[in-house]
């Protein structure tokens, strides 16, 4: 069927075009070697390219040097230590005013029972200034 | 970042150590208060009571404002004591504490070194106040005061060197009058006869 399509002369041509065509040749020199390089570099950016949306300008990346974690680390705890610090400070002085009413309290209690007895001791007193009045 | 966690601990330990101390630190109780008061306590509609050891009172002094001149008094006052202890009974009726009671408690400051310097006895008010007076050296060392009302019973111990004007002070502070010397002096004399 060919044979009736293509002339014998027509497809020895197209052979010999295809034969040069696919023909094996030899790479430049450091082909390889050039591939290999941006096969890693392709590489490289698309791992960066992955990670960049989340480090980048973020504080994550902040913490990434050492210094620096160290001194978030002692920051953090001083704040800690500060802020229990403050509490206890806050709670002693709550405790002092509870204290201070207590000691008021009980100093109003042994006032008005000096000023109860007091006041029996005047009546008593008064009771006998007016007796010698009484027999007059 | 175990060595962190680890620092974090050393670091907050001891602060949190220094918390927990001050938590266990409870008011000591003195034996300047007689045990048999603290049975009225169970029948008592309204208790009150405070327990202020030396310590305690100075610490609390601490907390008294310089421009109050009430606080500022009762600063002055509790400088040199050593406690003050009180409690109150209210009873919801008459007769919830028997005479025996409050003379079993009078009778623990029946002894050497107390001195009865007011005793109050009022059969139309039922009121009964006694004061005594704890002397050292011919100095005052403290005061308790026992009031016994129909529906009221209150002992005041006061530990610690008192001086007669600071007794006034503590008589008349808070609003109430001071407490006339003579009075005193004329109610010792009577109870003497």
């Amino acid at each position: 069927m060919n044979k009736n399509l293509i002339p014998d002369n027509d497809a020895n041509r197209m052979d010999e075009v295809l034969k040069r065509a696919l023909r094996r040749e030899h790479a430049p020199d450091g082909f390889a070697d050039r591939i290999l390089a941006r096969a890693s570099e392709a590489a490289l950016s698309a791992r960066s390219s992955a990670a960049e949306p989340i480090l980048a300008g973020s504080w994550p990346r902040f913490f990434t040097q050492p210094l620096m974690r160290w001194a978030t680390l002692t920051a953090l705890a001083t704040a800690m230590i500060l802020g229990v610090h403050l509490h206890s400070v806050r709670r002693e002085r709550a405790r002092g005013e509870a204290a201070k009413q207590r000691l008021m309290l009980a100093l109003r209690i042994a006032g008005s029972k000096l000023q109860l007895a007091k006041s029996r001791v005047n009546e008593i007193n008064a009771g006998q200034s007016e007796k010698p009045e009484d027999k007059e | 970042m175990k060595k962190m966690l680890l620092l974090l601990l050393v670091l907050i330990f001891p602060v949190m150590r220094a918390q927990g101390a001050q938590n266990q630190d409870a008011p000591t109780r003195d034996a300047a208060i007689p045990p048999d008061i603290e049975k009225l306590s169970a029948r008592a509609k309204e208790t009150v009571e405070v327990t202020m050891d030396g310590p305690m009172l100075r610490w609390a002094s601490k907390f008294l404002s310089a421009k109050d001149p009430d606080e500022q008094k009762a600063a002055a006052l509790v400088a040199n004591l050593k406690g003050i202890y009180v409690r109150s009974f209210e009873f919801d009726k008459d007769g919830a504490y028997s005479p025996t009671e409050v003379e079993t408690l009078r009778s623990q400051f029946r002894s050497p070194g107390w001195s009865r310097v007011v005793g109050v006895r009022s059969q139309q008010d039922g009121d009964n106040v006694d004061i005594f007076f704890k002397l050292e050296n011919d100095k005052m060392a403290g005061i308790v005061i026992i009031a016994a009302e129909p529906r009221e019973i209150t002992f005041v111990n006061i530990v610690g060197p008192l001086e007669v004007d600071q007794l006034a002070d503590l008589g008349g502070e808070f609003g109430i009058p001071k407490l006339d010397q003579k009075s005193l002096s004329k109610a010792h004399r009577g109870e003497q006869k």
